[in-house]
């Protein structure tokens, strides 16, 4: 049996970040996990709202705090605080975050070629924020061997005018791909290969120098002595995972071109990076974190949960819990489970799920703009978080259980990119009420 | 067999929980690499996606059309599967819950399956005998096994490498030191079931560490339990994890027939050894098929000896009258233990000892992996696994570190210089300490 006053189901942003409001007061926490999923799949941003026509995160949220059943609509306010929050924990940990709410939503270069709208990001990625100049130039820059960045593909997408939403493109975007040192002949390099790499201070130096030799012998102008180009310069996301700020400063210091990364199809270094320092701040707090199994919970007497159990080996573990936070996730992270068209479950209390009819799951065009139903699925809450039946808000069904993040109803986090302010926002109430 | 039969056979629910058959539910994302101790070190194994679920397709034949001869194709595409040391973290990172670890053990018994075993995998899977042999001329085999000559001419011949670390035969084993009626099979007056265990030694307590199955008989007895040490023989497990299931079956044969009976009655099956534990609880149901009534009440009698002494204290029935020990403890959790899903009960115990200040360095792996690191072609990677976690306890300065798992001590104590001792052994420590 393990003992804990909260447990915390689910490691992504929202149940860890929890987890460690909660830790730091003092309490025992133990987070459980089916596995890694929100992090380990996410670019690496904060993303807390962006929709058309809302010039600044800020102006998002508003929008869509008005939203009737939307998350933000009670956890709008939580948000600036909540923020600050993490932006000084994780740069306790080194890893800083550029951007605020109130700054302008920019087209950020994606691995597609496409772009996608965003304020807040990794200081690796924030030399992609910055409005781009009429006189400077793009490079993106492929590391022969590594598929999951194709620089000539990404240029091209990149040179389609409307792929920057309105806002003024680069003067010029250029494609280059490079050998780095000792890599001759690999054909099926990953991320992780690379950041491992780059964590090398000998080794990337070596890279370092031969992305800077051929960057001079491919840029027309340069002739003329270093400045005389401005630019950009696009790498995937792969610059060092344990040692990234001194990669990311090796890398300004000794590229001619001001560098960022950009995110790659999972597993995302960015997100790794994100997970291990949120994950070494819990510890310190003597939270603990086991993964590998999903677990499950029955509602008792007194509508409180008092243990939740989790297979194992031979006999189930009991993890005993004074309080619990469900943060597992919509239909992606496996908190809500889709057992065929209008049979929407949530996977742990089984908790009633708001959520379309069954005649509304198959008519939809997939490529309609306004989404799918299914989007918006997820728990409905009471203001502190409490689950509640959809159409009773009023009648909380657990007392001791909180909901966080992207399990809550109301939001389309992908279509509105609001998943990780409301899975912070909602971390914060939840940990506040659970203190109590 | 149509198409339409085999889709209608692989869709039935119940085939994607079977280990082959659950690589359909992989989503390609990596999590598993990320999590992977030997990708992180070599190229040599391209991690558990590329050798588990993406190989698995060729692999699938005889599992979709079992005895049909349709789709023979069961042969993996290339041998790197073999370079997978079975630490099982993939499947705990798994999102998706795809059965990676199984699924490449299960690839490499079917790489060897039909050749002769090599005589070094032959040999490694024989603990029995090498144990008693060595145990019969502890003095010679002890001598030779750390003589530098006769280790080179074992490298050479039989492929274990000369600076693996083998650990020293012990004079006498400890089912010789016990007396007699605690070895008999059943005594007359056995007390009832919640006041005696059944204690599974496995092969390192009895022929190498009898001072771990001591402490371990010390604690059970200091807290109110008769002891019973029946015939057992080696768990089978090194010879699953070197691909011979088939001796396997027979050991598991041999220790279900003795230790059902015991199960069947009510009596709790206590190991010392993680790895043998874990062999009884899932192992022999998971690997070798043997899923009948003797497998599964053997599994649900099954403890680790923390597990097992926690749940006890769970229960208000430890006792906790521990005396001081004034001592830092770094802590390895080994993957076997990991593998249980009980969390890490050691650290909970060593709560209870007064001035008793555990610290888990959390690493994944010390390398060893059982008889992976003794390997001639392994032993490499096996200390690049563990070198992080040598370094931490390098630089903790101190002399005795607690682990779970004999082969992960021998590995470390070779790797660091320390004492490494079974968790056990400090709680039996601690009770003498109360006692003067």
């Amino acid at each position: 049996m393990v003992r804990a006053e909260v447990a915390v189901v689910g490691a992504g942003l929202a149940g860890l970040t929890a987890a460690i409001r909660l830790a730091e007061s003092g309490a025992r926490v133990q987070v459980l996990a089916t596995g890694h999923a929100a992090t380990h799949w996410a670019p690496g941003g904060i993303d807390v709202g962006a929709v058309p026509g809302a010039p600044t995160s800020h102006a998002a949220v508003d929008e869509l705090a008005r939203l009737p059943g939307h998350p933000y609509a009670f956890l709008a306010a939580e948000l600036p605080a909540a923020l600050d929050w993490l932006r000084a924990a994780l740069a306790a940990e080194g890893l800083d975050l550029v951007g605020d709410l109130g700054d302008p939503l920019r087209a950020i270069p994606t691995s597609i070629g496409a772009t996608r709208p965003a304020a807040i990001l990794p200081d690796g990625m924030a030399a992609a924020l910055a409005p781009w100049a009429p006189d400077e130039i793009l490079v993106v820059c492929g590391l022969a061997g590594f598929r999951d960045f194709w620089p000539e593909a990404i240029a091209e997408g990149l040179r389609r005018p409307a792929t920057w939403r309105g806002q003024q493109p680069p003067a010029r975007i250029e494609s280059i791909s490079i050998e780095l040192p000792g890599l001759a002949g690999r054909h099926n390099l990953s991320s992780l290969d690379l950041a491992r790499l780059f964590d090398d201070p000998a080794w990337r130096e070596t890279a370092f120098d031969a992305i800077s030799r051929a960057l001079d012998v491919r840029s027309p102008g340069r002739a003329g002595g270093a400045g005389s180009v401005r630019g950009r310069l696009a790498l995937p996301a792969v610059l060092g995972l344990h040692d990234h700020p001194a990669v990311l400063a090796a890398a300004r210091e000794r590229l001619p071109l001001a560098p960022f990364e950009v995110a790659l199809v999972p597993p995302s270094i960015p997100g790794l990076r994100l997970f291990a320092a949120l994950r070494a701040i819990l510890r310190r707090h003597g939270g603990r974190l086991q993964v590998g199994e999903a677990v499950h919970g029955t509602i008792g007497p007194g509508g409180r949960v008092s243990e939740l159990r989790a297979p194992a080996a031979a006999r189930e573990l009991v993890v005993s819990a004074g309080a619990v936070i469900l943060a597992t996730g919509g239909i992606a992270g496996g908190g809500l489970i889709a057992d065929g068209p209008g049979l929407l479950r949530e996977a742990v209390l089984g908790l009633p799920v708001d959520g379309p009819p069954a005649e509304h799951w198959l008519l939809n065009d997939p490529f309609d703009p306004a989404g799918h139903p299914l989007e918006t699925a997820g728990l409905r809450t009471d203001s502190r978080l409490r689950p509640v039946a959809p159409g009773a808000p009023d009648r909380p069904l657990a007392e001791n259980v909180r909901i966080a993040g992207s399990l809550l109803a109301g939001q389309r986090y992908l279509r509105e990119h609001c998943g990780d302010g409301v899975a912070l926002a909602s971390a914060a109430v939840a940990a506040r009420e659970l203190c109590r | 067999m149509t198409i339409a039969e085999i889709v209608a056979q692989a869709a039935a629910p119940e085939s994607f929980a079977s280990i082959g058959l659950s690589a359909d539910e992989c989503l390609k994302c990596n999590v598993c690499t990320t999590v992977c101790p030997v990708a992180r070190v070599t190229d040599l194994f391209p991690g558990p996606k590329y050798v588990g679920p993406q190989s698995q397709r060729f692999r699938l034949g005889s599992e979709l059309a079992p005895g049909s001869g349709v789709l023979s194709v069961v042969q993996s595409p290339d041998r790197s599967v073999d370079y997978c040391s079975g630490c099982g973290f993939c499947s705990t990172a798994c999102p998706a819950d795809v059965k990676i670890a199984e699924m490449n053990n299960r690839a490499r018994a079917a790489l060897r399956a039909g050749h002769r075993p090599r005589l070094r995998d032959w040999l490694l899977g024989q603990t029995d005998l090498t144990g008693s042999l060595g145990v019969l001329a502890a003095p010679l085999a002890n001598w030779s096994l750390h003589n530098r000559f006769v280790r080179a001419l074992i490298d050479l011949v039989v492929r274990i490498d000369r600076r693996a670390p083998l650990p020293r035969f012990s004079g006498r084993t400890l089912r010789s030191r016990l007396g007699g009626y605690r070895r008999s099979r059943w005594s007359a007056d056995a007390p009832p079931a919640d006041r005696t265990v059944v204690y599974f030694h496995g092969c390192a307590a009895n022929y190498y560490e009898p001072h771990v199955g001591q402490a371990a008989i010390d604690v059970l007895e200091r807290n109110g339990f008769r002891v019973i040490v029946p015939p057992q023989v080696c768990c089978g497990l090194p010879l699953i994890s070197n691909g011979l299931y088939g001796q396997a079956r027979g050991r598991a044969r041999s220790n279900l027939a003795v230790l059902a009976d015991y199960a069947r009655a009510g009596y709790q099956i206590v190991g010392t050894s993680t790895s043998c534990t874990h062999t009884l609880k899932a192992e022999y149901r998971e690997m070798l098929d043997i899923d009948d009534e003797d497998a599964r009440l053997v599994s649900e009698a099954t403890w680790d000896i923390c597990e097992f002494l926690l749940d006890l204290h769970e229960q208000g029935r430890l006792d906790t009258h521990f005396g001081e020990l004034d001592r830092t403890l770094p802590y390895h959790a080994p993957c076997q233990l990991r593998s249980h899903g009980i969390g890490l009960p050691a650290l909970d115990l060593f709560e209870l000892v007064p001035g008793l200040r555990a610290v888990d360095m959390d690493h994944d792996c010390c390398g060893i992996a059982g008889t992976y690191g003794l390997k001639s072609e392994k032993y490499d990677i096996a200390m690049a696994v563990g070198e992080p976690l040598f370094e931490q306890i390098r630089s903790s300065g101190e002399d005795q570190v607690a682990c779970d798992s004999e082969t992960c001590r021998w590995q470390i104590a070779a790797a660091t210089g320390t004492r490494l001792r079974h968790p056990v052994e400090f709680l039996a420590e601690a009770y003498e300490a109360y006692e003067s």
